[in-house]
């Protein structure tokens, strides 16, 4: 761990210098590979997989003998075949189903052929005899006795002690906040203002631009070899062995670059699918790549959600309680969305400081498709409506809304909901940075007649949600020339961690940023371990990993020239790569060392050799909460805080809503790239905006009615502001390399409750739940008689 | 039950295109004669932005693919001030659009093929193909009826021209027999002191298909009770691409003024029989006919009159 002091030693140039990104050749100019690009030769076998078509039947019988004898299948496998569960929180999940299928989608069976077009015709002819059982389509019915259960076994299933699912329910979380004493402060009457709301939140869909590819390869002695796009090699070469049995160290994960990610290649979804299919095809690799359609509504889909909230404030406008129910729509399996709901339990006052909050966090099983992480982690779905219930509430107690939030929101050593105390904080200058950027309380004329102007704000929290111990590692290498060869296990997924840190290892060590070069691709075989690329945890975690690995080359070679020219360790530093002295003024090159050390005077002998600095971090300091209460010494490491503020304009005639303008405030502790920082403020507004204004996945009785792009629209940039205003706050972490911490997921949280807001600021009516399409607005202004 | 008898089937697309013979005639001749002697199971295609998407979605299964581009002249784009434009069956959207003729005489076109789809799909979409592929949301073919377009089309009995007031039938469905290839469309000059506006209500800025669309163009006609025709065209709010003849008639006969306007884009609204589906409700479409019948005819009124 990067201790304390970090934040009180001076910062390297390079720390805060916005690098140009390692890969950016490699991908502009086509160079760089992805997983479908990688080459096995003509024994490459093709994958399709059979899938359910109903959203909850129970499997009566599977006849695989017709597509077993078609000439050019290799082979068929279904759930017999593979009998383990698999999960990352809750194992709930076979790798096939074996009795039972719960979404449309649900795999049956997998075919590996000779080509994809042979596997395909396999899977027509494998039979599947169904009896179809009644579907839960909405999770707050879902949670409820009369709900059919979609797990029956739930109180069997393997399960991480901080989760906490109801036998005899679908309810595989349920999550408590009881702090201070919320019906109290309703009994009392102390409210000036109370505020009740609902909103609900569709499902959404990642669609990072490369889908799913996964090749598997098992030799003959069982050892399997897995290369996938994907963000988790570590997760996946975990729990695929525990599934099927076999040793980590027998589970070997190559992951190339990612075409995208966003959580939807986060732990293991299709993967284990190609790995199971190769099991029975020993010695050759098998391939699994999914359609479009395939990638809207077999891998992980965003949580829907139904969420209560009650909240109330003194005449002053300051919140004294809330009290929150929020129905997760789970999906099929929650074996990763659990924690979710547990994120947003924690969360559940959202970045305010409220004494007494009572929440409910229900994760909920249904027939819908599989529920899984996503950019925001629960908080954007949870923001959604708290955001818009702060806005209500000010407006119910006459507080202008950017005040009112000024008024409430977190600052350094404020209360948490869970008990504990706030970190130092910057939140209170994102607001007001938004406030000013945003020209908030001015009033533009529309730029036609028939449209209306607005403006809306929004506030954020985020914590790194993860086991307690989620750790990293990483290594150092110096090479003959002293180029220096970085190893993580942490993936690019195009949020250029990367080039951060070989920035951080550059800056650690003292050489410029072009010395490093980062070991890739990731290899579980031969790179460090790291949890997952999740949690916008890398700069932080992975950072202090790859910040200790470089001071421990660092040292390792300060030490051998102290001792070289019988100097003291102290007065020796490593600039652009000399190894100096401030003390004797003397200089060597690293080149001239790394490798093959120094010789002792009079032709004694040699000290030193090859430099490998190796440097890991987990926390340590992550407690558990109370069961009944959510009360507990310390949640989280540490929370992201931020703000948004957009002014946008309606069409009174078509219900259109553009968003003219945004500006994004977070405080990102030290922003190591700050060019890399302002792109994931762009892109997770824009990716917001999506999900305000566009995106959402229209299930009819658990069936997917738009799974492709032709009706799943997503923002294009003609859709994006022109002018994405991103400002850097940065008040250090006091862990953090340099104080930096997280930004990639909490840029999207405050989207869709600030374009809300602006909408509500522009026409005087809430137009539902997202997405905000012209047509829903325009309904809800016919409605409200304001429609032209 | 087996899953052929449930009712929640989804349709589940191949990662592939199902196999069939590409077929590349020599000329237009032969051409027709290899559709018309496999009728029902080969398809001319041109752009193929429509095709290899519909086969490999499985909607499609012909066996042969007819390869009809830069067949006798189809590639050509070519302007006469008497006679009129002549845009090839070949010619694709971005090459339309980037003519200096077009742009000049007829830029309703260039406007209306800019909506369609992005970029790179207008280098191989095309309008003749836009028109044959006859979806009731086609961004390009309300433009084509506005400006009198007529297609030519080559058939085992040779060359014939087909007006588009009679060429659709349904959705995806035309008078066009085998045999039949589109291999031009001609429009006419404009008439004098012209002006043209399509309006497209898509669900994000670009790419989208039409939810409601709307073509106008009106001129001066000292024939017209009112002194001035506009003609209209409506698209994704009928089986087939709409014209809302009694709007027209009410903007033929009324001095235009604000309320004949309403007045006409409630016949326009009125004409319309959308449906509900996952773009858009039938509700919503008719009162953006409506709406937006009103900007373009207002639009179009602004330039044209004096």
């Amino acid at each position: 761990m990067v201790s304390k002091e970090m934040a009180s030693v001076k910062i390297p140039d390079l720390i805060g210098k916005s690098v140009p990104r390692l890969d950016a050749r490699d991908k502009v100019t086509g160079a760089a590979r992805f997983a479908d690009d990688l080459q096995f030769g003509p024994g490459l076998l093709y994958a399709r997989i059979k899938r359910s078509p109903f959203p909850h039947a129970i499997i009566k019988s599977i006849d695989i003998s017709k597509a077993q004898a078609l000439p050019g299948v290799k082979a068929v496998v279904t759930g017999k075949d593979f009998p383990g569960f698999i999960g990352l929180y809750l194992l709930d999940r076979h790798i096939f189903c074996r009795d039972r299928v719960r979404y449309v989608g649900d795999p049956v069976a997998g075919v590996a052929a000779v080509s994809e077009e042979i596997a395909e015709k396999a899977v027509e002819l494998i039979q599947v005899d169904y009896e179809v059982l009644e579907p839960v389509l909405d999770p707050e019915f879902g949670a409820s006795p009369d709900a059919p259960l979609v797990h029956p076994d739930l109180s069997e299933y393997e399960v991480v002690p901080f989760i906490l699912p109801r036998a005899g329910t679908n309810i595989s979380n349920h999550f408590k906040i009881r702090k201070g004493d919320a019906d109290g402060v309703w009994n009392s009457g102390q409210c000036a203002a109370v505020v009740e709301r609902k909103y609900r939140v569709p499902h959404v869909q990642h669609v990072p631009i490369e889908p799913h590819v996964a090749i598997a390869q098992v030799n003959e002695g069982g050892t399997v070899t897995l290369w996938g796009s994907s963000q988790s090699p570590f997760a996946q070469r975990n729990l695929i062995a525990k599934t099927l049995g076999i040793s980590q160290s027998d589970m070997r994960v190559i992951a190339p670059y990612v075409g995208g990610g966003f959580g939807s290649k986060a732990g293991v979804s299709m993967e284990a699918l190609a790995v199971a299919i190769a099991m029975k095809t020993k010695g050759r690799p098998v391939k699994l790549r999914l359609t479009r359609e395939e990638e809207f509504y077999t891998v992980f889909v965003r949580q829907g959600l139904v969420a209560y909230f009650k909240m109330g404030c003194d005449e002053n406008g300051r919140l004294l309680a809330m009290e929150n129910k929020f129905y997760w729509d789970g999906g099929a399996y929650t074996e990763y969305g659990v924690n979710m709901t547990r994120a947003a339990g924690y969360s559940s006052s959202g970045p305010y400081e409220v004494p007494h909050v009572k929440t409910d966090s229900y994760c909920v099983y249904t027939n819908h498709p599989v529920s899984g992480p996503m950019r925001g982690f629960g908080m954007p779905e949870m923001h959604a409506g708290l955001e818009q219930c702060i806005d209500d509430l000010a407006e119910a107690i006459g507080i202008d809304p950017a005040e009112f939030r000024k008024i409430n929101c977190l600052k350094t050593d404020s209360i948490l909901v869970t008990g504990s105390k706030m970190h130092a904080t910057g939140l209170p200058q994102c607001v007001q940075e938004v406030i000013r950027a945003i020209d908030w309380g001015r009033k533009e004329p529309p730029s036609a007649p028939h449209k209306r102007r607005g403006k809306g704000i929004a506030l954020m929290w985020k914590a790194p949600a993860m086991p307690p111990n989620a750790g990293s590692s990483a290594w150092v290498e110096l090479n003959e020339d002293a180029t220096v060869t970085l190893g993580v296990g942490g993936q690019e997924i195009g949020q250029g961690t990367f080039t951060a840190m070989a920035q951080m290892a550059a800056a650690a060590l003292g050489v410029p940023y072009d010395w490093v070069r980062v070991a890739a691709p990731v290899d579980t075989q031969y790179s460090p371990y790291e949890w997952q690329t999740v949690a916008s945890r890398l700069t932080w975690s992975m950072g202090n990993a790859v910040v200790n690995a470089a001071r421990d080359a660092r040292r390792q070679v300060i030490e051998l020239v102290a001792e070289a020219w019988d100097e003291d360790p102290e007065d020796l530093d490593i600039v652009a790569g000399e190894v100096i002295s401030y003390k004797s003024e003397e200089s060597i090159s690293l080149k001239d060392i790394v490798v093959y050390g120094l010789p002792k005077p009079n032709d004694s002998g040699w000290m030193g050799g090859p430099v490998v600095g190796r440097g890991t971090f987990m926390p340590t300091y992550v407690t558990g909460l109370d069961p009944e209460t959510g009360q507990g010494e310390r949640a989280v490491v540490h929370y992201t805080t931020g703000a948004q503020a957009v002014e946008v304009e309606v069409d009174m005639q078509t219900g259109a809503v553009e968003v003219l303008r945004a500006v994004a405030a977070f405080d990102v502790g030290k922003a190591i790239n700050p060019e890399l920082v302002k792109s994931q403020m762009e892109g997770g507004f824009v990716q917001g905006l999506s999900t305000a204004l566009f995106e959402s996945l229209q299930l009819k009785d658990g069936v997917l009615q738009n799974p492709s792009f032709v009706d799943y629209r997503i923002a294009t940039s003609s859709d994006a502001p022109a002018d994405i205003h991103a400002i850097i706050v940065e008040v250090p972490q006091d862990d953090g390399p340099w104080g930096a911490r997280g930004i990639g997921e909490h840029s999207m949280v405050p989207t869709i409750p600030a374009i809300a807001n602006a909408i509500y600021d522009a026409i005087g009516v809430r137009p539902g739940p997202p997405p905000f399409t012209a047509e829903k607005v325009y309904l809800a202004m016919l409605d409200a008689a304001i429609a032209e | 039950m087996p899953e052929t008898a449930g009712q929640t089937f989804i349709h589940t697309p191949t990662p592939g295109l199902p196999e069939f013979d590409y077929i590349k005639p020599a000329s237009l001749t032969a051409a027709s004669q290899f559709l018309a002697e496999h009728a029902g199971e080969a398809r001319p295609f041109m752009g193929g932005t429509d095709v290899f998407v519909r086969m490999r979605d499985g909607f499609w299964t012909e066996k042969y693919i007819v390869n009809v581009k830069g067949l006798d002249g189809m590639n050509d784009v070519t302007f006469d001030p008497t006679t009129g434009l002549t845009i090839g069956a070949s010619v694709n959207m971005n090459r339309l659009i980037a003519s200096l003729e077009v742009k000049e005489h007829y830029p309703l076109l260039a406007e209306a093929a800019h909506t369609v789809a992005s970029y790179q799909l207008r280098t191989r979409a095309t309008l003749v193909g836009n028109i044959c592929n006859a979806s009731p949301a086609g961004d390009t073919i309300g433009a084509c009826m506005v400006l009198d377009g007529t297609l030519h089309i080559h058939g085992v009995d040779g060359m014939r021209k087909e007006p588009l007031s009679t060429f659709f039938v349904g959705p995806g469905q035309t008078v066009l027999k085998p045999g039949d290839i589109a291999t031009a469309i001609t429009f006419p000059i404009p008439p004098a002191g012209y002006a043209a506006k399509y309006i497209k209500l898509g669900r994000n800025a670009i790419g989208d298909l039409a939810i409601v669309g709307v073509t106008a163009l009106g001129f001066p006609d000292r024939g017209a009770p009112s002194g001035y025709r506009v003609r209209l065209a409506l698209a994704s709010v009928a089986p087939i691409p709409l014209v809302p003849t009694q709007a027209e008639a009410i903007l033929a006969e009324k001095p235009i003024t604000e309320a004949t306007i309403n007045e006409a884009a409630q016949a326009a609204m009125d004409a319309s029989t959308p449906i509900d589906d996952v773009r858009g409700s039938a509700r919503y479409r008719k009162l953006m006919v409506k709406n937006l019948t009103r900007r373009a005819v207002t639009q179009v009124w602004e330039q044209i009159r004096e």
